[in-house]
């Protein structure tokens, strides 16, 4: 998937090559696993943990975060997320960085009045502690529009939550709004029209049950055109997903 | 980047220790101690360079032992550099 889209991937830890090796060879990994043998290269990135006391095993390792890296040496963004569990997924990195999804990724299409939005995963399938992307392609007919954010009250604005307990954190952001001002009320709000897109992701908790399941959310909006404004809306809707069993990384000692 | 040692390293070491002794005992590990070991171990977490900076020049042997950095790493459009734990435990 990354591959496909021009990037290659790299994975950095205070192992030997030959735990490496074995690693490599046990997952049927290709991708180079490097070897930073003292955490020097840890350390110059400034992610060394120095939270772990020497002679425990785990002292020398990085606080974890993957970073996407220009041909140039750019740093172009990075991927962190709060608990070492947890890890983001290549398919949200794809569907940020070049707005592609994983090819049996499930699409969900709503509609309400002048309004179509479309809402999908980054990827079909994903390991619990994993964090996955979802987009949200939203379509207005001419002549409506729907409110961003920072929005006065009584308006609603677009947001997406979903509403499951195996998601420990969740994000959706939508591209800015553009100022309106609105004739009938006198007032400049944030609104969309026509098509945009919005970007978010979902943290899956650790452990999370192996197997198919529905992820389920709910939008919320509020529509309105230069002449009527509908009730804010409130629409559900249901994602599949399959988490993959755990994997236990063996133990080489 | 100045290294700066946390004065209750002890303390967290003793966590440390006792979550793993649970865990490779087969032990339940309870909610209060996970979060415990978890709290301990993100304590100042740093996430290093940011976007736009340019990260550090590095030369890492990987696991067939071939000397590998940036330059023979990188696809046409960037690499994704993934710094995790650990491949053996």
């Amino acid at each position: 998937m990354l591959e496909r889209n021009g990037l290659r991937i790299a994975a950095v830890s205070y192992d030997s090559p030959e735990v490496l090796q074995t690693f490599a060879e046990k997952h049927g990994i290709e991708f180079p696993l490097l070897s930073d043998r003292d955490s020097a290269v840890i350390r110059g990135f400034g992610i060394f943990n120095n939270n772990i006391a020497p002679g425990l095993r785990a002292h020398g390792v990085p606080h974890p975060v993957e970073y996407l890296v220009a041909p140039d040496g750019t740093l172009i963004r990075k991927y962190f997320v709060p608990n070492y569990q947890h890890r983001v997924t290549a398919s949200e990195v794809v569907l940020r960085e070049f707005g592609t999804t994983g090819e049996d990724a499930a699409v969900v299409s709503l509609r309400s009045g002048a309004l179509t939005v479309e809402i999908g995963f980054s990827s079909a399938r994903a390991f619990a502690g994993q964090e996955i992307g979802f987009f949200a392609n939203f379509t207005l007919e001419p002549g409506w529009h729907v409110y961003g954010r920072p929005l006065p009250t009584p308006y609603a604005a677009v947001s997406i939550d979903f509403d499951d307990s195996r998601i420990v954190r969740q994000l959706f952001e939508p591209p800015e709004a553009r100022p309106m001002k609105i004739d009938a009320l006198n007032e400049t709000l944030p609104v969309y029209s026509g098509s945009f897109r919005g970007l978010g992701s979902l943290l899956l908790k650790f452990p999370f049950e192996a197997g198919h399941t529905m992820v389920t959310g709910k939008l919320h909006f509020q529509q309105c055109s230069e002449t009527v404004c509908e009730a804010p809306e409130t629409l559900s809707f249901e994602l599949p997903l399959t988490i993959e069993p755990f994997m236990v990384a063996p133990r080489t000692k | 980047m100045a290294l700066e040692i946390p004065a209750d390293l002890a303390e967290k070491a003793a966590i440390m220790r006792e979550f793993r002794r649970r865990r490779d005992a087969g032990e339940p590990v309870s909610e209060q101690l996970y979060a415990a070991h978890v709290n301990a171990t993100n304590d100042h977490y740093a996430t290093g360079p940011d976007p736009g900076q340019h990260i550090p020049d590095f030369t890492l042997p990987d696991q067939r032992g071939a000397l590998r950095s940036l330059s023979n790493l990188s696809g046409p459009n960037g690499l994704l550099l993934v710094f995790h734990r650990s491949a053996d435990w």
